[in-house]
């Protein structure tokens, strides 16, 4: 690309869920815009001038090889990691995290990923509506007197009700459901909707009936788990499937290597595939890979400069009336903290107030876990088949005392793999991958043989996804003194849970555990469920079962109380936008991307009604 | 004369700027395997290059298969004219350099080169008149001459780069003796795989592996990933397997390692496994031998039954054994050789030849 400074309507920071759909929205209008990107650009088959993907269904390649933590200083400094060409090399760019009295950890956590498409390119692709109470729960939880394990009132305290409701964001689901593309079913979802655009699932895989006798048993009303994989033609993004309805036919989204790993073929929905290849020929789209935004210059309230390097590492600039940072939560945060240091007018701005980086969120997310009575070929799965909202209702919530709700669903491709088997063998977190099966010396030869006849193919987890309570506490900084490969300081991230999110967490373990215990065995219940809890059991809690990083930017409709405005515009600026999950004052009730992409077409109809360009 | 290709600028760009874009100049990707103040250190994942990759001609598959595509890519930061540098190795004529160019208006040059699969090659960088080594690349040879080469290797190669033949040899009953394959009904099911294995698939899957003296390539799997994704555990191993050797040694003076009654591996290996004093083990060299067996246990796995282009996994053998050998739990039986079910279908979801997918191309 030139080397000169360019001006653009729009320079968006981020190609993935937050940036995708607002490039969509504003290039279809008209609209001059660039996209960037830090990632790489791995494209599928069909996008390759040679033909063949840049994502290979190869296990050592989707899970990388082993490196070790050479960052100076951390608790696990020395340690092994395990990182593919999608991700950071963490000795480049670390997260660090302090949890609680355990130290300070390195993990590949809260990186989504690092490519165009972001972590929609990486991730399972549930896709789930967030529940309406989700958008109120001060409302909700005022005047309780009930919620378990709130001895200080935080609950109370620290919610937010989103200042928009699930009626405002509804039509944006609707279209991200649309333009996405989504499988899955309605009926039995406690979330509703103006029109259904679901493409049909694909028949489960077998192990999952598990699940569905479970939830049937239990009278948890399960649907068909909505995800961003397209079953049938998708005509706004151009796919096409091919003989999904033959079961015989060779081909297919039902690979298990693309259930955390990019896809070469394109099913999965990612937004490069979905939102951006769509407009990728029109003259009024650029897209900028391997260009590393460093920092935003500002003049008063206008963005004015965005400074980057270039593929081959050299300064750049380039300018947009507006700016969207959507870098996913703690990399966004962290440019906002970064562009801060170098200007006492952008910090002034940002740092209005206190919340810039505070009440960090994830999900509380664990769930049960067994060996089933039957062996099956999960290599052949989408990411999940069955969920249910039973977890959900103001009056489950209510009778277990909590302060919200859950969504539980099956992961089919947990495991189904030879590389996946061993390596996640026992784990529960980054830290111990490979411990429990390489500590497992006496594993040879016969019981090497009886292990792979136990387990392959015969486990399933039935995890929960929901609200982690906002901490003023739980937050993101720049670390003192560690600092990327260009030099900058890295995210440090401080997080713990709550007790009350621990409560919760047990709770909805427990009925994921009952889910596993009366499907293994038909319905009575009795089925032996080996493992069950929440993320919080873990040594230090850096589980992967979930990438979902949210807030430290939350919106609102004061500016003394959020960083935001209700457009996600950042307040005191007038051209800038920040529209990943950092947004959110509160995380739902199911995995974040879908609100994400909503409420990113959201802010694109806010902008062109913003009169700025 | 070496088919060239053309790989687009965003493929090249998407290498290069994640590993040598950057301003750094500490260590930090240096867990071992560079030796004092080696600028390699700075860089993440150099062994990615040169780029070993799938090829396709757009024809057919079943001849792309047959070679990698391999891209060769350098940093100009010196400023040398752009038309004085190029590449020069084993794979083409040595006096033949063969000319990068550069990629768009960036700071690197490459080129991308069609090689067959299954090899070995050495090459240097010529800027002008001067031979260098790769910068980047962490592999080196050294020929008897004395002089030093870069080197990489293509898919399912099956030389040995590592190990000499009485360390291979340690590593084939060291992991014999982990695998499952070992039992009397394994190395029924391996003996029938390879001997059924129809002919095409002997051609283009087993033939490379036709000099491996144990099935399933694992401790070829090992050299390739020593030889370049984990340089920088193949310390450990040349370390333990001399220590091996010696322990060995000392407890049957009158026969070879290699001749061993498999007996000797089993309780050397839960000895090393116990983490208890083993007598004729040098400590001051290597402190823990249950670390090395944990680290042998993952290479040994992960060469059973990954995809075989790295090295293991040979002919697929490790995924039929998952595929045919597991029994139904419900009912006790193998999956029913008749109707052809199975509990891993890996073939249906892998690129052609070695699976049957209809989309993937690999």
């Amino acid at each position: 690309m030139p080397a000169t400074q360019q001006l653009f309507d729009v320079v968006i920071i981020g190609s993935g869920a937050g940036g995708a759909p607002i490039a969509h929205t504003l290039v279809n209008a008209g609209q001059s815009v660039l996209v960037m990107d830090k990632g790489p650009f791995f494209r599928p088959q069909n996008d390759d001038p040679m033909g063949v993907s840049d994502y290979k269904r190869d296990e050592l390649i989707s899970d990388g090889p082993e490196k070790r933590l050479i960052v100076p200083g951390l608790a696990n400094t020395g340690a092994s990691f395990y990182t593919s060409h999608i991700e950071p090399d963490l000795n480049d760019e670390p997260h660090i995290y302090r949890n609680g009295s355990s130290g300070d950890y390195a993990t590949i956590e809260g990186y989504t990923c690092q490519c165009v498409g972001g972590g929609t390119q990486h991730y399972g692709g549930v896709s789930l509506r967030f529940s309406p109470l989700d958008f109120r729960l001060k409302s909700f939880n005022d005047g309780r007197s009930d919620l378990q394990r709130d001895v200080t009132d935080d609950v109370k305290r620290e919610m937010r009700d989103w200042p928009i409701s699930y009626d405002d964001l509804e039509p944006y689901y609707t279209k991200a459901e649309q333009l996405v593309g989504i499988n899955g079913s309605r009926e039995n979802q406690l979330k509703r909707a103006s029109a259904d655009h679901y493409h049909q699932p694909l028949p489960p895989n077998p192990i999952s009936e598990y699940a569905r006798v479970g939830m049937m048993a239990l009278g948890m009303k399960p649907y068909r788990t909505p995800q961003a994989v397209i079953t049938e033609d998708h005509p706004s993004s151009g796919r096409v499937v091919g003989q999904l309805r033959d079961q015989t036919w060779p081909g297919g989204p039902k690979a298990a290597y693309v259930n955390r790993y990019g896809d070469a073929l394109e099913y999965k929905s990612n937004t490069w595939v979905a939102l951006l290849r769509p407009i990728s020929r029109k003259p009024n789209f650029t897209l900028w890979p391997n260009c590393n935004v460093t920092y935003l210059e500002s003049e008063g309230p206008r963005v004015t400069r965005v400074h980057y390097r270039d593929e081959s590492g050299r300064q750049q600039v380039v300018s947009g009336r507006v700016i969207v940072v959507a870098c996913s939560a703690i990399e966004s945060v962290r440019l906002l903290m970064l562009s801060a240091e170098q200007s006492p007018d952008f910090s002034a701005r940002i740092n209005q107030n206190e919340f810039l980086g505070a009440y960090f969120l994830t999900h509380c997310f664990g769930g049960a876990s067994a060996v089933m009575p039957g062996r099956y070929d999960k290599s052949l799965s989408v990411d999940s088949d069955w969920a249910t909202d039973a977890c959900g209702t103001e009056e489950y919530i209510r009778s277990m005392g909590l302060w919200a709700g859950a969504t539980i669903y099956n992961n089919t491709s947990d495991q189904a793999l030879p590389i996946a088997l061993a390596r996640t063998h026992g784990a529960s977190d980054l830290d111990t991958l490979w411990h429990t099966f390489d500590n497992d010396t006496g594993m040879v030869g016969d019981r090497y043989r009886d292990f792979l006849n136990f387990q392959f193919n015969r486990r399933l987890s039935v995890s929960f996804m929901a609200n982690q309570l906002p901490q003023r506490s739980n937050h993101i900084e720049l670390h003192s003194h560690v600092r990327d490969k260009w030099g900058r300081r890295v995210a440090y991230i401080v997080k713990g849970w709550h007790p009350h999110d621990q409560y919760l967490m047990d709770t909805i373990a427990r009925r994921c555990r009952d889910v596993l215990a009366f499907g293994g065995d038909g319905g009575t219940g009795n089925y032996p469920v080996e493992g069950f809890g929440g993320v919080y059991t873990s040594e230090n809690s850096l589980a992967r079962i979930a990438n979902h990083i949210l807030g430290g930017a939350r919106f609102g409709t004061d500016e003394r109380d959020s960083v935001l405005d209700p457009r996600c515009r950042a307040w005191h600026f007038d051209n800038l936008f920040v529209s990943d999950g950092c947004f959110m004052p509160t995380s739902g009730s199911g995995n974040p991307t879908l609100t994400i992409q909503a409420n990113a077409f959201r802010v694109g109809d806010a902008l062109l009604a913003s009169g700025l360009f | 004369m070496t088919l060239r290709v053309d790989r687009d600028s965003t493929y090249v760009l998407n290498y290069c700027t994640r590993a040598l874009a950057r301003d750094n100049t500490d260590s930090r990707h240096n867990y071992g395997q560079f030796a004092g103040d080696d600028p390699r250190a700075r860089i993440a994942e150099g062994w990615r290059f040169p780029i070993v990759d799938s090829y396709y001609d757009g024809v057919s598959l079943e001849n792309s298969q047959r070679f990698n595509s391999v891209t060769f890519a350098y940093a100009n930061r010196e400023g040398v004219p752009g038309d004085a540098i190029a590449v020069i190795g084993t794979f083409d004529e040595l006096c033949t350099p063969i000319p990068l160019r550069r990629v768009d208006d960036s700071i690197f040059w490459a080129v991308t080169l069609v090689i067959p699969k299954g090899q070995f090659h050495r090459y240097r960088f010529l800027l002008g008149s001067r031979s260098v080594l790769d910068p980047v690349n962490p592999q080196r040879m050294t020929l008897t001459d004395g002089t030093l080469w870069s080197r990489f290797f293509t898919d399912y190669c099956t030389d040995i780069l590592c190990f000499e033949r009485w360390e291979v040899s340690l590593l084939e009953r060291l992991t014999n003796h982990i695998l499952p394959f070992r039992t009397t009904e394994g190395q029924r099911f391996l003996n029938i795989y390879y001997n059924n294995l129809d002919r095409q698939s002997k051609v283009t899957q087993y033939a490379r592996a036709y000099r491996l003296d144990q099935p399933v390539g694992v401790v070829n799997f090992i050299d390739k990933i020593l030889a370049r994704e984990e340089s920088h555990r193949l310390i450990d191993y040349k370390i333990c397997l001399e220590l091996v050797d010696r322990v060995l040694r000392l407890r049957d003076p009158y026969e070879d390692p290699e001749r061993m009654a498999a007996q000797l591996y089993a309780e050397l290996y839960d000895q090393m496994a116990s983490g208890g004093f083993l007598a004729g083990w040098d400590y001051s060299r290597y402190s823990n031998p249950r670390f090395f067996l944990q680290l042998l246990r993952r290479h040994t796995h992960t060469g059973a039954f990954s995809h075989p282009k790295h090295g293991g996994n040979a002919g697929a053998a490790g995924w039929a054994y998952l595929a045919n050998n597991l029994v139904d739990p419900q009912t006790g039986r193998l999956p029913d050789q008749v109707t052809a079910s199975t509990f891993f279908d890996w073939s249906r979801g892998l690129e052609p030849p070695l699976g049957r997918n209809a989309e993937y191309r690999g």
